[in-house]
């Protein structure tokens, strides 16, 4: 058990269920994994029943997408319970070696891609990027993300903003190599003590920068900062909202057009846990010749990619079909010629799934900011 | 049973470029990340492994820097009990004979039973340190090890990994100096609120002379190598392709893999 | 004299090539230092084996005893520090393996003689002998000297050199065994090999690794034929275990295993970042993609941009060819 005085019942407020599940019926990892949320927060009411229960491999199928949050009709969230068993896993130290390698690299080098920490800002080289510096006014202060600075499939995101915002005048800095992961996928592996301890490192940090807000690339460090940092004294929004927002002042110009036929993935730390839907909507509807199509489960019903939840490094041992496989096919049989992201993980998923499926020749995944990087003004 | 594990904090060069100082000597260590040595972790996992099983007490033994304790802390998390760090920049590093003698002047103020370390640093790579460390304190050891048992009668059975996934078995009496090898067990996860609580466990920053070690016994003019020069080589900066029709390349890869030695 | 003593390595009955390897090295090493190479070789019912170390051309010397049936550092120690003693050799080279680890450096201590380890070359000019060993896993070559001592050792590693050709009969000599009674503080016990279908690919070798470019499983043969041409274990990324191809545990990557094989061929496997991260610890990587901006490429030392089906059953067959 965790160091907290609160027993786990309290902790996740067990009493208030009712036991309708609701949460194991929109529970997209059903289909896939024998997952049943509604028995895990059932049965972890008997204390004596935790150790038990925290071995059981399902907890780990679990892709923190918190489809099971929203449709509670009492408010809980249903897989915060099993993130509680995951901390208690982690408290005993025996965990995957994957896991504890992602982890032990958030605390020596602040990611959990095992990259050095003095490589974070490489994919700055050859652009021309403002660097914050704490105490100088700026209006947006951009946090890139861990996956996008080092990842170079995903970096192009964090590259066309750069060119982007050069081009636009707007006024924004970004972090040098001292930025720091948000402990997204720390939170959903369970590693508490971590999270807490970059909880509070991270919001110091942030607080001595003089910035009007927050704008962060990736959803998944949006929703966590917005969620887990209390104490931030600025607000943070998500890119999209910033580049929406510039859309509307007309201040973004698209060179050439793009008639294709586009359905936007809602990523669910953007749309479900985030409540952002229409931004990036309104930016790709504002590519010229682009049509933007909508998948038939879209919006907060959106169906996960199974990016997250620290499944970056927890393999699901379910042969069935991967839910990024179930997602492409829909977008095929919509006619989709692009499938458009607004997340780094579900680039990563989506297009995995798409090369499995051998559609490489007619489709493609690609993030908004990927997208629009085609058509900035030289 | 105690334990003595020596572990050593080295730099990940897996990705990084690396580059030679102006000095010659020396590598630009800047923008390296450091960890604990792979083997190492691999040894006081195996520790732990003993002492859960047998009961006793571990000591962590290190030469490093200050930035080094995060690894001892993590060691402590995992279930070590005491450590000893040794600070001094009078220490040879490039002559694993002279660090044996310092780790052995550190261990000679202990009882132990058992000195586990990694069976090869993945920086120098000498696989020395260990089996000079055993003839230093006079007890036995074998390098390599797969697999420990504690046997009754104060004796230890381990295999030791030879090439070619064969084993050697091998009864030792303790004392000994077991080198460890990477996949003898699977290294645990240090959680923070363990690390946060080793803070409390003893940690000694020590200098040679607090050892008993004579600085001039264990420094460049004692030891009878000298580090001449560094450089890079000039080899697999990135990738050769290799041209030609399919069969072209086929042959050519295949004699490039057996030239190489590669297979 | 300069003389150089190479230990020869041998296991099972069988000597081993790292002992032929040093013979590329000792005998012009003893003439620049003026004296010959020599050749111990330590073990029980040694005559065939000395024959065959005394075909390259060398004088070879022989500890024949039931005491050293099986390896055992502590004795090739006790046997060693006395020849050195005895012969009073002026380098000492023995393969940088389980064996030559396994008890020079406590040779080193005991005898306060000065050894440089996983040497690849080594030089004598202006009375110092200098050796090349590597640092950073390749990434950085070091130039060691020896400062003057009576006797310098040295191990050498495995398969940095070509090993010669046979050459003229040498000669054979008998030496007493300075070691004349069991040890009784370290008894080898047995051998054990590795079980068979029991991969764990953390530990390999050699691994050929498959992805999403073996498109279906009745391909599969073909990349198991390589394999065994090669003795390597089959491994692959994520999309090749999700295929079902291969099974789970032999996933490499953040989700799979970190592997470090001295060899790691990639065949048809893209080479995600999350992938990548899985093979760093990996000496040499070969890599087949008939995608050329795979980026498997950048990371690869040896690429070959083509469909991977034209390669492999030429490339087996050559293999099988050269390997004999």
């Amino acid at each position: 058990m965790s160091a907290e005085s609160q027993t786990f019942t309290e902790r996740y407020d067990l009493l208030g269920c009712i036991q309708c599940g609701r949460c194991t019926g929109g529970c997209p990892v059903t289909v896939r994994a024998n997952l049943n949320v509604r028995r895990f927060v059932n049965d972890a009411y008997y204390e004596e029943k935790l150790d038990e229960l925290a071995r059981q491999a399902e907890i780990w199928d679990c892709t923190a997408c918190h489809t099971c949050a929203v449709r509670c009709p009492k408010g809980l969230k249903p897989l915060e319970v099993l993130l509680g068993l995951r901390a208690m896993i982690i408290e005993s130290g025996k965990v995957e070696p994957t896991v504890r390698d992602a982890l032990q690299s958030v605390l020596l080098e602040g990611n959990p891609w095992e990259k050095s920490r003095a490589a974070r800002s490489d994919w700055m080289e050859g652009l021309d990027v403002k660097i914050a510096e704490p105490g100088v006014p700026v209006e947006n202060l951009f946090f890139v993300c861990c996956t996008i600075a080092y990842d170079p499939r995903v970096q192009a995101i964090a590259k066309n903003i750069v060119r982007l915002l050069n081009k636009t005048g707007v006024d924004y800095a970004f972090l040098d190599d001292s930025e720091t992961c948000c402990g997204s996928e720390v939170y959903t592996l369970g590693e508490e003590g971590l999270f807490e301890m970059l909880v509070e490192d991270n919001t110091e940090y942030f607080n001595e920068y003089s910035a009007k807000r927050i704008v962060t690339l990736s959803p998944h460090c949006f929703t966590t900062y917005n969620v887990h940092y209390p104490d931030l004294n600025k607000p943070v929004i998500h890119y999209t909202q910033l580049l929406d927002e510039l859309l509307k002042e007309g201040k973004l110009v698209w060179k050439g057009d793009l008639p294709k036929k586009i359905v936007f993935h809602d990523p669910c730390y953007l749309g479900k846990q985030g409540g952002v839907y229409d931004e990036p909507r309104d930016l790709l509807k504002s590519i010229p010749g682009a049509e933007l199509l909508e998948f038939e489960r879209c919006r907060e019903r959106s169906l996960c990619c199974e990016g997250g939840g620290g499944k970056m490094w927890v393999e699901s041992e379910s042969k069935k079909e991967r839910l990024a496989e179930t997602r492409i096919k829909d977008a095929k049989a919509l006619g989709a010629d692009i499938v458009a992201v607004a997340c780094p993980f579900c680039v990563l998923t989506l297009e995995d799934a798409m090369k499995g499926l051998g559609y490489e020749e007619e489709m493609r995944v690609a993030e908004i900011m990927e997208l629009l990087g085609e058509f900035i003004e030289a | 049973m105690k334990t003595i594990v020596c572990i050593k904090y080295v730099p990940d060069t897996s990705e990084a470029e690396v580059k030679v100082n102006p000095d010659g000597i020396t590598v630009d260590s800047s923008r390296f990340s450091f960890d604990i040595n792979d083997a190492d972790n691999y040894a006081v996992e195996e520790s732990v492994l003993i002492k859960e099983a047998k009961g006793g007490e571990i000591t962590v033994v290190s030469i490093g820097p200050k930035k080094s304790d995060v690894m001892i802390r993590m060691a402590m998390a995992k279930g070590c009990d005491k450590a000893v760090r040794i600070e001094d920049d009078r220490i040879a590093g490039h002559d694993p004979l002279m660090v044996a003698k310092v780790l052995a002047g550190a261990a000679k103020g202990e009882e132990f039973d058992l000195v586990l370390t990694g069976c090869m640093a993945s920086d120098d790579g000498h696989m020395s340190t260990g089996v000079a460390l055993a003839e230093e304190l006079g007890v036995n050891h074998a390098s390599m090890v797969k697999k420990i048992e504690v046997l009754d009668g104060g004796k230890i059975k381990v295999s030791r990994e030879l090439e070619g996934g064969l084993m050697e078995v091998v009864e030792l009496e303790l004392p000994a100096v077991i080198t460890i090898q990477t996949g003898i067990n699977e290294p645990r996860y240090a959680p923070i609120r363990g690390i946060r609580e080793a803070q409390k466990k003893e940690l000694k920053v020590v200098k040679l002379d607090d050892l008993g070690v004579d600085p001039a016994s264990v420094g460049p003019d004692a030891s009878q190598i000298i580090l001449e020069a560094l450089y890079i080589p000039e080899v697999e900066s990135s990738a050769e392709f290799i041209a030609g029709d399919p069969n072209e390349k086929a042959e050519k890869l295949a004699s490039i893999l057996v030239k190489g030695g590669l297979i | 004299m300069g003389n150089v003593l190479v230990l020869a390595e041998h296991r099972q009955g069988v000597l081993r090539d790292i002992s032929f390897e040093m013979l590329a090295v000792a005998p012009k090493l003893a003439a620049d230092m003026g004296g010959e190479a020599m050749v111990l070789l330590i073990g029980s019912s040694m005559d065939d084996m000395a024959k065959k170390a005394a075909g390259y051309g060398v004088k070879v010397m022989v500890v024949d005893d039931p005491l050293f049936k099986d390896f055992n550092a502590d004795k090739y120690q006790k046997v060693l520090s006395a020849l050195i003693d005895d012969l009073k050799p002026a380098v000492v080279i023995t393969g940088h393996t389980a064996q030559g680890v396994d008890f020079m450096p406590a040779l080193a201590v005991e005898k306060k003689l000065p050894l440089i380890a996983e040497v690849i070359g080594l030089e004598y000019a202006g009375g110092t002998l200098k050796a090349t060993r590597q640092l950073y896993s390749g990434k950085v070559n070091a130039t060691l000297a020896f400062k003057p001592a009576d006797t310098y050792l040295v191990t050498f590693r495995e398969g940095a050199v070509e090993a010669p050709a046979p050459s003229s009969a040498g000669t054979v000599e008998k030496l007493d065994s300075p070691l004349k009674e069991d040890l009784p503080y370290r008894k080898f016990v047995e051998y054990i090999e590795s079980e068979v279908g029991d991969v764990d690919i953390t530990q390999s070798n050699i691994l050929v690794a498959i992805g999403r470019g073996l498109k279906e499983d009745k391909n599969l043969p073909l990349i198991e034929e390589l394999a065994k041409a090669i003795k390597a274990d089959i491994a692959g990324s994520r999309a090749a275990i999700d295929a079902g191809w291969i099974p789970h545990d032999r996933q490499v990557g953040t989700s799979g295993k970190s592997v470090k094989p001295k060899l790691y061929i990639a065949m048809g496997i893209s080479g995600a970042f999350q992938h990548i991260a899985g093979i760093k610890g990996a000496k040499t990587v070969v890599a087949i993609n008939k995608d050329p901006d795979a980026p498997i490429f950048a990371v690869a030392d040896y690429a070959i941009v083509d469909d991977m089906f034209k390669i492999i059953p030429k490339l087996t067959e050559k293999l099988k060819e050269l390997k004999g």
